[in-house]
C-alpha cells in the first residue's frame, strides 16, 4: 500500500517536472491557433489566421529568408575551418597543442553577451556592423568550437590504424583523407553541421549586437517584435521553428543517431 | 640478401631508444620471426621497416635499393596489422581492390585478382559483406588477402594470430607458412609467443629492450640460446648457479655438474630445460656415463597437468624442475620419495656471470 | 615550434601543412575573439563623453564612478543572488528527474532527447512560450483562476524572470547531471543494500556523493548562464529586473555609454572567475 502510494507520487513528480520543461514548447501551439487578437488563454475561437498574418509580414519573411541564409554560409564555413583544424589538431603533435585546443573552444565559456559587445566594438571600427560578413563572422565565433569538439572526438576515435593500412597500400596522404578519413567521419560532419547550422540560426546575442538594424534576422525580429507587439503572429513563427528543429533532430538521427551526437 | 636492415635506431622523444643497433638480413622468400616479450620493439621494428615511423638512423634496404627516406605509400610493403585495420565503410572485396586502385590497376584486372586473392584463403563468398559481418578469423584472413593481393615486396605480419582463440590459431599459421611458401614471399611475423615462431619461421630473432639478442634458426635458438634470456624466453628452463673449478665441472651447492662447455673461471649460470631430466627411484643405482649427471633428491611437490607430471625436486644442488610424460603403466612419484635425477651434460648450459674486467 | 606527425613524422611538409591547416582558425580567433576582448578590456579604462564618444586617454575614472554608485551594486548584488536562487531551483528540480532518466530501461534515448532537445530551440521562442504561460491573460493565471486562486503577477517581475530561467538552464543541469550519474554503478547500490542499508541510507551515503562532481559542475554551468543570460531577464523582466547583462545590452546599445557597458562586462567576468574558484574549491572537498 505504502510504496504503491509513494511510487505513484514519484511518477507523478517526474511527470510535472518533465512537463514543466516541455511546458513552453508544447504551448505555443494552440496559441499559434488562436483567433484573438491578443495572446489569451483560452483562445475564444480557433483559425489560422496568424499563420496567414505571417506570410504577409515582410519583415519576418525577409528575416527568415536572411536567418537561413546565414546559418547555410556559416555551416559551410564553420566545415571549412573546422575540418583542417581538427585534423591538425588529431593528427599532428607539436608544442602548445593542447593550449591551442583550448583556445579555440574558449569563446563558448565566455558570455555570450561580453562576446556580442567586444565584438560589436571592434566591428563598428570597420563598418562591418549591419553587413553580412561581420554577421557571419560574429556567428563563426561561437559555431566553430562546437563543430571543432564535435569533429575532434570523431576523428579520435576512429578505428586504430585504418589510415596506416591504406598507407601501407599505396595510398598518398591525400588519397587518404578523401577515401578513409572523411567518409569514416561522416558522422561527425553530418552532426557538427546541424549543430552549426542550428546555433547559428538561434543565435539572438550576438545577432542583436552585430545585425544592427539593417540586417534582419528572425530570432532578433521575433525579439523585437515581442517587445511592442502581444498578437500571437510569434507563436505561430515559433511553433514552425519547432518543427523545424525537429525534423533537423530527425534527420540527424537518421543519419547518426541523437544521442551519439548531443553527448559528445 | 634481400632486405638489409643496418643499425636501425629509434627514439620517441628523450626516453631510452624503443631500438637500438638493429642489424639482420633476410634472403628472398625467407620467413623470420621477431620474437620478444611485450615493449621489447617488435611492433617499433616493423612500423621503421613499414614507414610508418621514421628511423631515428640506420638504413633499410629492400633487394640492394635504400628505402629509408621513402614514404610509407612508396614502399611496397604488405602489413597485416594485429588488430586488422580492415576498412569498415568497405566490402571486402572493395577492401581488398583498394591497394590495386591506388596502384591504378585496370577495372578488369582488379576484380580479377580480389577474386583470386579471396579464393587463396578461402573467402569467394563474402565479398560482398563488411567487416563487422565477419567472424574474427574470417575478418583475418581479409587482412591476408588485401597484404597479398598488391604483391609486395616485403610482407610484415604484426601479431596476426593473437587476437584468435587457440585452435583457429594453430590453422591460421599453418595457413599463413603454406601461403608464404607459395608465393616466395619475404616475409616478418612478430610474434610473442616462442611456440608459433618455432613453428613456422626459417630464422627467429629474438629481442629485449629494444636490442637483438640472438638471430638464428628455431633449433639453435631453443638449443644454443646465447643469453639465459633467450633461453628463458624461449621455453621453461631449471636456473642454477655455481662456480667453475679448474677440473671443468662447475660446483652447484654440494653437487658438481659437467657441463656442455668444459671451462671456464669464475662464477656461472646452469640452465637445464626440465623435459630433458629423467628421473628414477634411488635405489637403482646404475652406473654414471661421463656423458651424464647424475645427482640425488627428494620429490617436493607433483602437479599433474594431463600429459605431464611436474615435479619439485629438492636436489643437494638446488631445488629443480622436472617433467615427465604421464602413462598409465607407471605410477608417479610421491612427495618425500628420494629420486635419482639424470641428464645429459649436452643438455647442460652455462653461462658466465663474472663481469668481464 | 616543433612539429611532427602522431607517429613521428612520416609527412616531409608536414610544418608547413600544419600551419595552413590552423591558418583559418586561428586568424578568425584572432580578428573575432581575442583581439575584440582585450580590446573591450582596454575600453573599460577610457571614459565616455556626454554625445557617446570617447575622450582621449586612459584612467580609472569610468571605474571609479562606477564603484561609486549604489545602483551598480545592488544590481550585482541582485544578478548574484537571483543567479544563486535559479541555479538552486534548477537543481532540486533537474536531479531526480536525471536520476530517474539515467536509470530508465525503456526508451531511455527518448527520454534524453525530450530533457535536452529545448536546447536547440531559441531562447526567444522558449522565453515567448513562457510569455504565453505566464502573461496577465496567459495559461497560468487562467488555471489558477478557475481555482478561485488570484495569483501575484507572473510576468514583468523577478518572479517570472526566475520561473522562466529555471525552465531555460534545466537542459544543461540534466545534462552535466547525467554525466556524473553515468559513473553511477548500480551494483554499487546493490552492495549497498545487502549491507542493510535502507533507501534513504543509500541514496544519502553511496547515490548523492558520487554524483556530486555532476551537481557541481551543472551548478557551475546554471550559475554562470544565469548571470549571463539577458534575452529571457528582458522579455520576461518587462524593463523591470536590471540585472548586468541586460545593463550591458542598455548601455551598449541605448545609452551608447560603451566604457561603462565595458566595465561591466569585466565585472560579469569576475563572477565568472569567482564562481570558476569556488567550484575548483568544492570540487577538491568532494574528491
Ligand atoms: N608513439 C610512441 N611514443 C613513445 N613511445 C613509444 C611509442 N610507440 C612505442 N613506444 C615505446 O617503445 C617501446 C617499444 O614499443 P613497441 O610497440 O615496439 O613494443 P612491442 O614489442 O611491439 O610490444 P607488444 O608486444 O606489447 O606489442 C615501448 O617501450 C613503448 O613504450
Ligand atoms: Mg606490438
Amino acid at each position: 500500500m505504502l510504496p504503491t502510494i509513494s511510487r505513484g507520487l514519484h511518477a507523478l513528480g517526474i511527470i510535472s517536472i518533465m512537463m514543466f520543461l516541455l511546458a513552453p514548447v508544447i504551448l505555443v501551439f494552440p496559441i499559434s491557433f488562436s483567433a484573438d487578437a491578443h495572446v489569451a488563454w483560452p483562445p475564444s475561437a480557433w483559425s489560422t489566421r496568424w499563420y496567414v498574418a505571417l506570410l504577409h509580414n515582410e519583415e519576418m519573411v525577409t528575416a527568415f529568408r536572411n536567418s537561413l541564409v546565414i546559418a547555410g554560409c556559416v555551416t559551410a564555413l564553420t566545415l571549412v575551418v573546422a575540418m583542417p583544424a581538427a585534423v591538425a589538431l588529431t593528427r599532428w603533435k607539436f608544442w602548445g597543442r593542447d593550449a591551442l585546443t583550448s583556445l579555440f573552444t574558449a569563446p563558448l565559456l565566455l558570455p555570450s553577451i561580453v562576446l556580442g559587445l567586444a565584438i560589436l566594438v571592434i566591428f563598428a571600427g570597420y563598418g562591418l556592423v549591419g553587413s553580412w560578413p561581420g554577421v557571419i563572422i560574429g556567428h563563426l565565433v561561437i559555431t566553430l568550437p562546437y563543430a571543432l569538439r564535435v569533429l575532434i572526438t570523431g576523428l579520435s576515435t576512429m578505428p586504430a590504424f585504418v589510415e596506416d593500412a591504406a598507407g601501407t597500400l599505396g595510398a598518398d596522404p591525400w588519397q587518404v583523407f578523401r577515401r578513409i578519413t572523411l567518409p569514416l567521419m561522416t558522422p561527425a560532419l553530418v552532426a557538427s553541421a546541424a549543430l552549426a547550422f542550428i546555433v547559428s540560426f538561434d543565435e539572438v546575442v550576438i545577432s542583436l549586437f552585430i545585425a544592427g538594424t539593417q540586417l534582419k534576422l528572425l530570432p532578433v525580429s521575433l525579439y523585437h517584435y515581442v517587445e511592442s507587439w502581444t498578437d500571437p503572429l510569434v507563436a505561430a513563427v515559433s511553433a514552425l521553428l519547432v518543427l523545424g528543429t525537429l525534423g533537423i533532430v530527425l534527420i540527424v538521427e537518421r543519419a547518426i543517431g541523437f544521442g551519439k551526437a548531443v553527448s559528445k | 640478401m634481400y632486405l638489409e636492415v643496418e643499425s636501425l635506431e629509434k627514439r620517441y622523444g628523450h626516453f631510452a631508444p624503443s631500438v637500438s643497433d638493429l642489424s639482420f638480413s633476410l634472403g628472398q622468400g625467407e620467413l623470420l620471426g621477431l620474437l620478444g616479450p611485450s615493449g621489447c620493439g617488435k611492433t617499433t621494428t616493423l612500423r621503421m621497416i613499414s614507414g610508418l615511423v621514421q628511423a631515428t638512423s640506420g638504413k633499410i634496404k629492400v633487394g640492394g635499393q635504400d628505402v629509408t627516406g621513402l614514404p610509407t605509400y612508396r614502399r611496397n610493403m604488405g602489413v597485416m596489422f594485429q588488430s586488422y585495420a580492415l576498412f569498415p565503410h568497405m566490402t571486402i572485396a572493395e577492401n581488398v581492390a583498394f591497394g590495386l586502385q591506388m596502384r591504378k590497376a585496370r577495372h578488369a584486372d582488379i576484380a580479377k585478382r580480389v577474386e583470386s586473392a579471396l579464393a587463396m584463403v578461402h573467402l569467394s563468398g563474402v565479398a560482398e559483406r563488411k567487416p563487422r559481418e565477419l567472424s574474427g578469423g574470417q575478418q583475418q584472413r581479409v587482412a591476408l588477402a588485401r597484404a597479398l593481393v598488391i604483391e609486395p615486396d616485403i610482407l610484415l605480419l604484426d601479431e596476426p594470430l593473437s587476437n584468435l582463440d587457440a585452435k583457429l590459431r594453430d590453422n591460421m599459421r599453418g595457413e599463413i607458412r603454406d601461403i608464404q611458401q607459395r608465393l616466395r614471399m619475404t616475409t616478418v611475423f612478430v610474434t610473442h609467443d616462442q611456440t608459433e615462431a618455432m613453428a613456422i619461421c626459417d630464422r627467429i630473432i629474438v629481442m629485449n629492450r629494444g636490442k637483438l639478442e640472438q638471430i638464428g634458426t628455431p633449433h639453435d635458438i631453443y638449443e644454443n640460446p646465447a643469453t639465459p634470456m633467450v633461453a628463458e624466453f624461449v621455453g621453461r628452463i631449471n636456473r642454477l648457479e655455481g662456480q667453475w673449478r679448474n677440473d671443468g665441472a662447475v660446483a652447484v651447492g654440494d653437487s658438481l655438474i659437467r657441463a656442455k662447455d668444459d671451462g671456464g673461471t669464475g662464477r656461472v649460470l646452469i640452465m637445464i630445460r626440465p623435459h630433458r631430466i629423467d628421473l628414477s627411484a634411488s635405489d637403482a643405482k646404475s652406473a654414471v656415463s661421463p656423458e651424464e649427471n647424475a645427482i640425488n633428491g627428494t620429490i617436493r611437490h607433483v602437479t599433474y597437468v594431463g600429459d605431464t607430471f611436474q615435479y619439485e625436486v629438492a636436489t643437494t644442488g638446488g631445488l629443480l624442475h622436472v617433467e615427465k610424460a604421464t602413462s598409465s603403466a607407471t605410477d608417479p612419484f610421491q612427495p618425500g620419495d628420494t629420486v635419482t635425477l639424470r641428464w645429459k651434460t649436452r643438455d647442460t648450459l652455462t653461462f658466465s656471470t663474472e663481469v668481464a674486467g | 615550434m616543433t612539429v611532427s606527425t602522431a607517429d613521428e613524422g612520416t609527412r616531409s611538409s608536414g610544418g608547413r601543412l600544419l600551419i595552413t591547416l590552423l591558418l583559418p582558425i586561428v586568424l578568425l580567433n584572432v580578428i573575432a575573439f581575442i583581439a575584440p576582448v582585450a580590446n573591450l578590456v582596454a575600453m573599460s579604462f577610457r571614459e565616455a563623453t556626454a554625445t557617446g564618444s570617447m575622450k582621449e586617454g586612459v584612467d580609472l575614472a569610468t571605474w571609479s564612478s562606477l564603484v561609486a554608485d549604489t545602483y551598480y551594486w545592488s544590481m550585482l548584488w541582485r544578478t548574484v543572488w537571483i543567479g544563486a536562487l535559479i541555479t538552486l531551483i534548477t537543481l532540486v528540480l533537474s536531479y531526480p528527474l536525471a536520476l530517474f532518466v539515467s536509470r530508465a530501461e525503456r526508451a531511455k534515448a527518448l527520454l534524453i532527447v525530450l530533457c535536452i532537445s529545448p536546447l536547440l530551440i531559441s531562447a526567444v521562442v522558449r522565453t515567448y512560450g513562457w510569455m504565453v504561460i505566464l502573461g496577465d491573460q496567459g495559461f497560468l493565471q487562467a488555471l489558477l483562476r478557475s481555482f478561485n486562486v488570484t495569483p501575484p503577477r507572473l510576468i514583468n517581475s523577478q518572479l517570472g524572470v526566475v520561473i522562466g530561467m529555471t525552465e531555460i538552464l534545466m537542459p544543461y543541469m540534466i545534462l552535466s547531471l547525467l554525466s556524473g550519474f553515468g559513473k553511477l554503478d548500480t551494483t554499487l547500490e546493490q552492495a549497498a543494500e545487502t549491507l542493510g542499508a535502507g533507501p534513504l541510507t543509500v541514496f544519502r551515503r553511496i547515490v548523492l556523493p558520487l554524483s556530486m562532481p555532476g551537481v557541481l559542475l551543472g551548478c557551475l554551468l546554471c550559475f554562470v548562464l544565469a548571470v549571463s543570460s539577458f534575452i529571457t531577464p528582458k522579455m520576461l523582466g518587462g524593463g523591470r529586473v536590471a540585472l548586468l547583462a541586460t545593463e550591458i545590452y542598455d548601455q551598449a546599445i541605448v545609452t551608447l555609454n560603451w566604457p561603462v557597458a565595458a566595465c561591466l562586462s569585466v565585472l560579469i567576468l569576475v563572477v565568472f572567475g569567482t564562481a570558476l574558484l569556488f567550484y575548483g574549491q568544492l570540487s577538491k572537498i568532494v574528491e
